[in-house]
């Protein structure tokens, strides 16, 4: 039955190569199909050697206890150093795969929904099963290297899929994001390989479990911190978690199996694969994992809180759960590590999941300022996600409670004050998944709200519209004037000429008709003149009037407009109160707006809910996997016991257990408690706890991003200029020096015979001296 | 044309075993080119083919010596010797032979002359380019397989000729200046060898009274006193660094690489760099064991500084040839520090690295080359959203990159790896920096690839053509290469081992107080090898 | 009196050798004949002129059989009429004899070069025959298991006395001085008639400077050399100017005659304080005396020395002596150039080496260094003042003087293996170097005007032929391998290293670098050099200049792949008058 192990890495495998060949021809739906069929073949497969491992002797030797290593073939024979590929089935990597596989399989169903109409629908596939692969080939690898190799794997896949939709520069950067900062922590896990290998001769983890404890204590310390700077890139802890909130910018089903179920855990897969040398590495090693992750835990939740795009939140959500996993590693509590991980993995996914299928049913709209009431638009959606919101925020007796009272109850054990961080996160965990949950899907359905952004630029047209009226109004001024001046010289001559007309008319007389018939003329026309004049003159004034009107009219809607859109806060967002539109008209909304009143969220389809369905029911039960009440309970503890060298258990008293596990449930009574008061009742101002810094993370990656742009691209730039102008300049330079030289030495050649001859005089004179100097006289 | 004929009747026929095949693999390329000389200027089609065919004739005999190569213990041998003498008095001859380091360099320069040539049309003057790249194929042959240090010099000198040609006539650009630069930078660097390889000789004669410049019988006497030795081992070192090239004497690269032709940049990249590389490893190391243990770290320094420098300055450039050119830079950093830990893992590191860097840059540059074609730029600001236009050009363009970067399972990572764990027992805090060249190389890459191939594509990006049927048909075996040599090496490396075992043995016998630096090997490995051992069958 | 007590020198004999004065008296008398019979016939009617042309073929090819014949052992080519029989042999070689007739007409040469060309070739065929004949000996050797070796021997030849004698060395000098007279003669051809000068003067003056050089090569008495070394001088002085409508050419003439009369001043006063030193002109006797006496003032010896190097290192173009010698390769006529920068430099080395070599051996440590010295100036001037030049010619003209230098690098080492490398470098610099000149000359045009880089723009797409010649000739001046000038290069870098002479080869090799450049610079005008419109027509080369080139082309490249031949010849060519 374990010889089926390599199947369970094969059918993805297969998958992948059978979509490259065939995909684009198979095309939508049926790449998607094949691409499921293979997760679910290599879930049964996982399951069969589920039931092989299950069947083998569970208390035999201490060394092959339940594991079974499948060698296929040498990968690297390289002198001593000797890599297979192989797969170590044991407890720890059976389990892993079989929750990678099986919420695998359900996310590969729902994509089929997700992505549907999306023109590179089977390459997604593609990828998704060459992920799934290579995440198989990092838990069942036997030795680092394959590990290393499912590692890197997931970690290409990973940049695929998040830059899948590529024509967005961000999403391709956040892809770049990821892939760099992952190799950060990738570089510490080679060394560690080095250094494993140089020390113990060998990297096959069989070697490693029956050597470890032989590794001096500084050399062990050594090698777990360098696999901690490896498991922080890969599962986001402090300082390396900057890419998980960008790698959101892939497709929702990529969030939820790589960046939440799967993938992100593989660090703390890592470090309990590793636990033998965690042992014997000195006390303050795992101290510093436990402290890296309590901060994670609490520094992710308080970004979290103050988050508005529904995928963000539950990104750094998900920062903060490894953080309780690494806590949970750092303080021995490796069983506990692995059970939060496959409840996290249930309800992370879950809601994953359901946030992709509001952002489905919202028109791609991530932001939840303009969700709310969505309950009973989406019924199944928002069902399973309240189930999901259940489950993380520890509220028994869903799957989350059990495993985080657990982190809970190791980290009092270990350190009061490790406890105290993990249990603030508790409470703000609740506190931002209530948030979440009672923005999206309680409360005033705002979907349809005119947006403030849309009503300033609507005020930005009209007081643009009034503004050229204005400007055209005033040149309309200028003509009319100059019409009027115009006129009034015109008449001004015509009044002149009359006179004179006149003064002829009168000496006329005596003189014959010609001449009295001639002024008479002139004179008419002067007063023709005259006449014109004037009505030029009264028409530009009435056109300066209008003029003058159209100017004032616009300035007063300029005034009003500006007045409607900034004056009164109506218009500011508020998750209670409709944004007031004043006088605006309904008809002269923007196109966006109006859209948007038609628009109907709707529940997804079935490939989607049933996911859904799936996984909450798991969000509900998964906690049965080991429950503390009695110690036949601890089913998984006992499962895992075999791959762990020291497996922990808790020894405060069964009171103490109850007491905090009383007090953790409180402290998720308080989160949500205070969630109902801010954001259902609104009791109490939500930008008074969202402060801005939080919103932005509190500026750690912007300020990693302005050192990168700023100092060390100046840096980069310095070693270029560096290059060209002394490397390269030098090179130049030395052929520069040879031509003056040669232009210097020149100058010998005068073309004068004398200096010619004196040249060999000098020749001459000064062979002679040589010679002369060796003789002997 | 008869005399390609014969070759390949002869690279056919099995009981050839007398057949000299390897001074065919120089010969033949020459024949090719006074053929292509002898052809009328009336048909210029023909010259294409007919300098494919001979460089595919080649090719034939370099899978066949890869199928005749003996392996086992015999790998550690120069095997298809083949002698004459050239130059009696001064006990020169022309000899030829090939082990296990020089096998797959071999192969590599047989496949991929063929495709340089058959991938790029010559832009003008068919029949000299073709002439040219023919005669450039039979001196790296040449530098690969002499075993005589004037066979060998004159190779590693020849190869400078045309390569000279091709830059300056059928490149772009400040091409005079580039071809000029590449050719007096790389004769400087070879100058000060031919006074090593004189003195070398000259000096084994006083001492043995047999002038030779066998390279066997030199390595072996090791009669010189080590401060000579040392300062020889200098003169061979800089024409070796300045041909690989190593900080801080890399420039001539850059330009040499953007302003030649096509063919000439893949050449270039994939064969020519590597005889630095393979001098280093085949004269350095094999004939001065103690100069190269006592330099070494000095050259795993130089080695290191490439890797981050070189990485750091690819990420800078603002054209993308330039971009592959200074990444070369990085990479044959990290072979240099592979052959200077001087154990197995860094030495088979580094040549699998010479195969890998030849598949993934002479791949790269290709693509480039393509692109140029296309869309006549290579600055990366001017191009931008490939991907849509071209999906298979950018997938193609995407696993070769990824190789170069070192993605397990590809070819890159198998050589990278091992050279690391070499350095890593060696100079174990040079290797911890030179890790984080791995880091860098993810950055520039990336960065370039996505403001080349993602974004949206706007004006002629947007039309651009996507890999045509022939394009892809040649970049397959790269990408077979590729993939082959990241999830099966093993054939590779056992071919190779027992050379490299016999290398470092030699090293150890003439180095008192030198042993190979390797991992503490506990228990552990023995019971490992013997299940593996079992695995084999 | 010391020379008395002397035992006699191994080989002399009192009497004449013609046989291997041969070489000589064929120079020597081609010239007077010519002289003699052109001054009797003026003017040949045109018939009459083609016919004799066209003679000249045939009678060439019998001399070199006749003259072959007396100067050897036995009949040239004797075993090859015993094989095929006499009557078919006989055929063969009347067949021969038309064959050459109907060549020499196809070649459209003149009377006169034609003429040379044969006088040369008798020569070079008589020297060879010496070489292979009469000048081995064999020599019975007996190993150590007692069996016989017969193997031959170079033994030299006194010819005049003890004045003048033929050994491999001289032998090998003189073949390639030949050979020069005949490659200078095709060019000439070409070259006077393009410039319009007639008259036998410049073949006569070239074959006798030719003489002189011969002479040189094998001269064993300072007086016979400097006889010599006039000869061949006041010849060359005389062809320098010969091109009397250009100024440059008769500025040229005077130069080289003022500054060659100021250094040979110099030489025969070397001469004389020798004399005075050791009481001979002999170079043998100088040797022997300096054997085994020890002088104990040899300030005067040792004056002398200076002395001769000047002379020499004039004749040679060394630095500081070496100022004439671009003004004078850019004025006088280019294939005077090339005989000048080819037997004239050779000649100059072959004395250069006869004397020190010969003579003042034991004193090498003395002498040693000023060779290093002037070689290392040679090598850095040469090489950095040419590539500042804009002519192609007066590159050239500076790339000779850094030969110079390598060569000098060969001769500084003081061994066999500097000989040799000093005998291989001339004979492959002679070629390479009259090959390049050969092309200068076709394409520098009337009055050899276009010799700047820009006039030769565009030879690549107009002459092809031309411009690959050239740049092989060029290739092989920067020791690019596979051809005869890197081979050369390795001999005497290997001379160098051999003697411990590190730094100067390091120097060499850097110069040589630098002067690569300088060819490059050439190369890429010829290539990349856009041709002006007016001057891209193809143009006309003359059969004989074609021949030319094409000779020295097959030579430096033949030999660049398979130096061996030379090699040997070179390894050979030893001076074996040493006992």
């Amino acid at each position: 039955m374990v010889e089926a192990a390599w199947l369970i890495p094969a059918f993805p495998l297969a998958g992948f190569l059978l979509l490259l060949l065939v995909g684009p021809k198979l095309g939508e739906p049926r790449s998607g199909w094949i691409a499921t069929a293979a997760m679910g073949g290599s879930f049964a497969a996982a399951v069969t050697t589920y039931i092989g491992l299950l069947g083998l002797d569970a208390h035999g030797d201490a060394d092959n206890d339940r594991q079974y290593v499948q060698t296929l073939f040498e990968w690297v024979p390289a002198g001593d150093f000797q890599v297979d590929i192989g797969f170590l089935v044991d407890p720890l990597s059976v389990t892993m795969t079989l929750f990678i596989t099986g919420v695998g399989a359900l996310i590969h169903l729902y994509s089929i929904g997700y992505m549907h109409g999306d023109p590179k629908f089977s390459k997604f596939f593609l990828y998704l099963n060459l992920f799934a692969f290579s995440m198989l080939m990092l838990v069942l690898g036997d030795n680092m290297l394959l590990t290393f190799l499912g590692w890197e794997g997931v970690g290409a896949c990973s940049y695929f899929l998040i830059a899948f939709w590529f024509d967005d520069e961000a999403n391709a950067s956040a892809g770049k994001k990821a892939f760099v900062t992952n190799r950060i922590g990738d570089w510490g896990f080679m060394v560690a390989m080095f250094l494993m290998f140089t020390t113990i001769g060998s990297i096959q983890y069989t070697d490693i479990f029956a050597n470890a404890a032989g590794i001096s204590e500084s050399t062990a310390t050594a090698i777990t911190l360098l696999l901690l700077v490896g498991a922080v890139g890969k599962s986001a802890q402090i300082p390396l978690f900057v890419w998980l909130p960008d790698a959101m910018a892939g497709p929702t089903p990529v969030s939820a199996l790589i960046h939440a179920a799967t993938m992100v855990t593989s660090g703390v897969y890592l470090l309990t694969r590793m636990n033998g040398v965690i042992d014997v590495s000195a006390s303050w090693a795992p101290t510093t994992i436990a402290w890296v992750g309590a901060a994670t835990a609490l520094f992710a939740a308080t970004i979290a809180v103050s988050q508005n795009d529904i995928k963000k939140v539950l990104a750094y959500s998900t920062v903060s759960q490894l953080g309780y996993m690494f806590l949970a590693i750092g303080t021995g509590a490796y069983v506990a590590a692995i059970f939060h991980m496959i409840t996290h993995a249930f309800f992370k996914a879950l809601l994953f999941l359901g946030s992709g299928s509001v952002i489905h049913g919202m028109d791609n709209d991530q932001d939840m300022r303009h969700y709310g009431a969505l309950r009973k638009l989406m019924p199944i959606t928002s069902a399973t996600f309240i189930i999901g919101w259940l489950a993380i925020a520890g509220v028994p007796p869903f799957a989350g409670f059990w495993s985080k009272d657990e982190i809970l109850a190791f980290a009092w054990e270990e350190n009061k004050l490790l406890w105290a961080v993990g249990f603030i996160t508790a409470i703000l965990t609740a506190f931002y998944m209530s948030r979440q949950v009672f923005m999206t899907f309680f409360g005033r359905y705002r979907f349809a709200d005119v947006r403030a952004e849309e009503l300033e630029e609507l005020a930005a047209m009209k007081v643009a519209a009034a503004e050229t009226a204005v400007t055209e109004a005033e040149a309309g001024i200028g003509d009319a004037e100059a019409a009027v001046a115009k006129a009034t010289e015109k008449l001004e001559k015509a009044s002149e000429k009359l006179v004179t007309r006149e003064a002829e008319m009168a000496d006329a007389d005596a003189a014959d008709e010609k001449a009295t018939e001639k002024a008479t003329k002139n004179l008419d026309k002067a007063r023709d003149g005259v006449e014109k004049a004037q009505v030029a003159a009264d028409e530009a004034t009435t056109a300066v009037e209008a003029a003058r009107r159209a100017v004032s009219a616009a300035q007063a809607q300029v005034a009003h407009v500006a007045a409607a859109s900034m004056g009164s806060g109506s218009l500011e967002f508020d998750l209670f109160v409709a944004p007031d539109l004043g006088d605006i008209a309904e008809e002269d909304l923007p196109e966006a707006a109006r859209a948007r009143r038609e628009y109907h969220p709707h529940e997804s389809p079935w490939t989607m809910t049933l996911p859904l369905v799936i996984l909450a029911g798991a969000a509900i039960v998964a906690g049965g996997m080991n429950l503390p009440f009695a110690s036949d309970l601890h089913f998984l503890d006992h499962w895992l016991e075999p791959t762990l060298v020291h497996p922990a258990h808790l020894t405060s008293s069964a009171s103490v257990k109850w007491i905090l596990a009383i007090v953790a449930v409180m402290g998720g009574a308080i989160g949500i408690a205070a969630a109902v008061m801010i954001y259902l009742k609104g009791r109490f101002p939500a930008s008074k706890v969202e402060l801005p810094i939080m919103a932005e993370g509190w500026r750690f990656d912007e300020s990693i991003a302005n050192f990168m742009g700023g100092p060390g691209r100046k840096g980069f730039d310095l070693v270029a200029w560096f290059d060209a102008t002394f490397v390269d300049g030098a090179v130049n330079g030395v052929g520069r020096v040879v031509r003056e030289g040669g232009g210097q030495l020149r100058r010998l050649q005068s073309g004068l015979v004398r200096s010619y001859a004196a040249m060999v005089a000098i020749g001459a004179i000064g062979l002679i001296i040589w010679f002369l100097s060796r003789a002997s006289f | 044309m008869s005399a390609l004929l014969l070759a390949t009747e002869a690279a056919g026929n099995e009981a050839a075993a007398s057949f000299p095949v390897l001074s065919a693999l120089v010969v033949l390329p020459i024949l090719g080119a006074l053929l292509l000389l002898l052809l009328p200027n009336s048909r210029p089609e023909y010259f294409k083919q007919v300098a494919f065919l001979v460089s595919a004739a080649v090719g034939g005999m370099a899978i066949w010596v890869l199928t005749d190569f003996q392996t086992g213990v015999h790998a550690a041998e120069f095997q298809l010797q083949n002698s004459h003498t050239w130059i009696e008095s001064m006990g020169i001859s022309w000899h030829l032979g090939i082990d296990g380091i020089s096998l797959w360099l071999v192969v590599l320069t047989g496949l991929i002359f063929p495709i340089a040539i058959i991938a790029i049309d010559a832009e003008h003057e068919p029949k000299a380019y073709y002439g040219w790249l023919l005669v450039l194929e039979a001196g790296c042959m040449g530098v690969f397989l002499a075993l005589d240090l004037f066979a060998f010099f004159v190779f590693f000198e020849i190869v400078l000729v045309p390569m000279y040609f091709l830059i300056g006539k059928w490149g772009h650009g400040e091409r005079a200046y580039a071809a000029t630069k590449f050719f007096i930078y790389t004769m400087f660097g070879s100058a000060l060898m031919l006074v090593g390889i004189l003195s070398l000789a000259f000096l084994n004669e006083a001492e043995t009274g047999i002038l030779t410049f066998n390279l066997v019988e030199l390595a072996e006497s090791q009669m010189i006193a080590t401060t000579t030795a040392r300062w020889i081992f200098l003169s061979f070192a800089l024409a070796f660094a300045v041909k690989v090239p190593l900080f801080p004497v890399h420039t001539w690269l850059p330009d040499a690489h953007t302003n030649a032709p096509t063919a000439g940049s893949v050449i270039l990249a994939a064969v020519m760099l590597k005889l630095g590389t393979y001098g280093f490893l085949r004269f350095g190391v094999y004939l001065f064991p103690e100069a190269a243990v006592f330099f070494a770290p000095a050259l795993v320094t130089l080695g290191v500084i490439g890797i981050i420098y070189g990485a750091i300055a690819a990420t800078m450039q603002h054209d993308l040839k330039r971009l592959v050119a200074y990444s070369s830079v990085a990479h044959l950093g990290f072979i240099v520090i592979g052959i200077f830990s001087l154990n197995t893992e860094g030495i088979e590191g580094g040549i699998l690295q010479m195969v890998n860097h030849g598949l993934s840059t002479g791949a790269l540059f290709l693509l480039v080359g393509w692109i140029y074609d296309r869309l006549h730029t290579r600055q990366i600001s001017e191009l931008g959203g490939l991907q849509k236009p071209a999906p298979i050009f950018a997938g193609v363009f995407m696993v070769v990159m990824l190789s170069s970067i070192g993605l397990p399972g590809l070819n890159g990572f198998v050589g990278e790896f091992l050279i690391l764990l070499g350095a890593f027992s060696a100079h174990r805090w040079w290797a911890v920096v030179a890790a984080t060249g791995v880091i860098i190389a993810a950055l520039y890459l990336l960065w370039a690839y996505q403001r080349v191939f993602h974004g949206p594509a706007e004006g002629d990006n947007a039309k651009m053509k996507d890999l045509t049927l022939r394009e892809g048909l040649i970049m397959l075996p790269f990408l077979v290469g590729i993939v082959f040599m990241g999830v099966y090496p093993k054939p590779v490396i056992e071919r190779m081992e027992p050379a490299v075992d016999a290398l470092i043995q030699h090293v150890e016998d003439h180095v008192d107080d030198f042993d190979e630096p390797v991992a503490n090997i506990g228990v552990v490995v023995e019971d490992h090898s013997e299940d593996e051992t079992e695995g084999d069958h | 009196m010391l020379v008395q007590e002397l035992p006699a020198p191994p080989v002399i004999t009192p009497d004449i050798v013609w046989s291997a004065l041969a070489p000589v008296i064929a120079l020597a008398l081609g010239a007077i004949l010519l002289i003699m019979f052109r001054s009797v016939v003026k003017r040949m009617p045109e018939e009459y002129n083609s016919i004799a042309t066209i003679a000249v073929g045939p009678v060439t090819v019998l001399g070199m059989w006749i003259v072959g014949g007396l100067v050897g052992n036995d009949v040239p080519l004797s075993g090859v009429r015993d094989d095929i029989g006499e009557p078919l042999f006989y055929l063969g070689l009347i067949a021969i004899l038309f064959l050459s007739g109907a060549f020499v007409r196809s070649l459209e040469i003149g009377f006169d070069a034609a003429f040379t060309v044969g006088v040369g070739l008798v020569s070079f065929v008589s020297t060879v025959e010496l070489w292979s004949d009469s000048f081995r000996v064999p020599v019975q050797t007996v190993n150590d298991q007692g069996e016989v070796f017969i193997s031959e021997v170079g033994a030299p030849i006194a010819a005049i006395g003890n004045q003048y004698g033929i050994d491999g060395f001289s032998l090998v000098f003189g073949g390639v001085i030949a050979l020069a007279v005949v490659l200078t003669a095709l060019l000439l051809d070409a070259y006077l008639r393009r410039e319009g000068i007639d008259g036998p003067e410049m073949y006569v003056l070239l074959m006798l400077s030719a003489t002189g050089g011969v002479i040189m090569a094998g001269a064993n008495d300072l007086i016979v050399l400097f006889l010599a070394l006039e000869t061949l001088s006041i010849a060359v002085y005389v062809m320098a100017a010969m091109h009397s409508r250009r100024a440059e050419s008769l500025e040229a003439g005077f130069k080289y005659f003022v500054l060659g009369a100021f250094s040979s001043a110099f030489l025969l006063y070397g001469m004389a304080l020798v004399y005075g030193a050791t009481g001979s002109l002999n170079l043998l006797e100088i040797r022997f005396y300096l054997e085994q006496v020890v002088i104990f003032d040899n300030a005067m010896l040792l004056a002398g020395f200076a002395m001769l190097l000047v002379g020499f290192g004039f004749k040679v173009g060394a630095v500081p002596f070496h100022a004439w010698t671009p003004d004078v390769y850019q004025g006088a006529p280019t294939p005077v150039v090339a005989f000048m920068a080819s037997a004239v430099k050779a000649a100059g080395f072959a004395a250069l080496v006869r004397v020190f070599y010969v003579s003042f051996i034991d004193y090498a440590p003395d002498w040693q260094p000023a060779v290093y010295a002037l070689a290392g100036l040679t090598l850095i001037v040469g090489a950095v003042l040419a590539i500042v030049q804009r002519d192609a010619k007066r590159m050239l003209a500076y790339s000779s003087i850094s030969h110079a230098g390598f060569i000098l690098v060969g001769v500084q080492a003081a061994s066999t293996r500097g000989i040799s490398s000093v005998v291989f470098y001339a004979a492959a610099y002679t070629f390479m170097v009259i090959g390049s000149f050969g092309v200068l000359s076709v394409v520098s045009g009337k009055g050899d005007r276009g010799t700047g880089l820009d006039d030769l723009n565009g030879l690549g797409s107009r002459n092809p032929g031309l411009a690959f010649a050239l740049t092989i000739f060029l290739l092989g001046q920067a020791g690019v391998p596979l051809t005869t000038g890197f081979v050369a290069k390795f001999g005497v870098i290997g001379a160098a290293v051999e003697a411990r002479s590190f730094w100067l080869a390091i120097i060499a090799m850097i110069t040589a670098v630098i002067s690569a450049f300088l060819y490059l610079r050439i190369v890429l005008s010829m290539y990349l050099g856009a041709a002006a419109e007016d001057d891209n027509e193809k143009i006309a080369v003359h059969p004989t200049a074609v021949l030319a080139i094409g000779v020295a082309l097959a030579l430096t490249i033949g030999f660049g792949l398979v130096p061996g031949p030379i090699d040997q010849l070179a390894n050979d060519a030893l001076l074996t008058l040493v006992g």
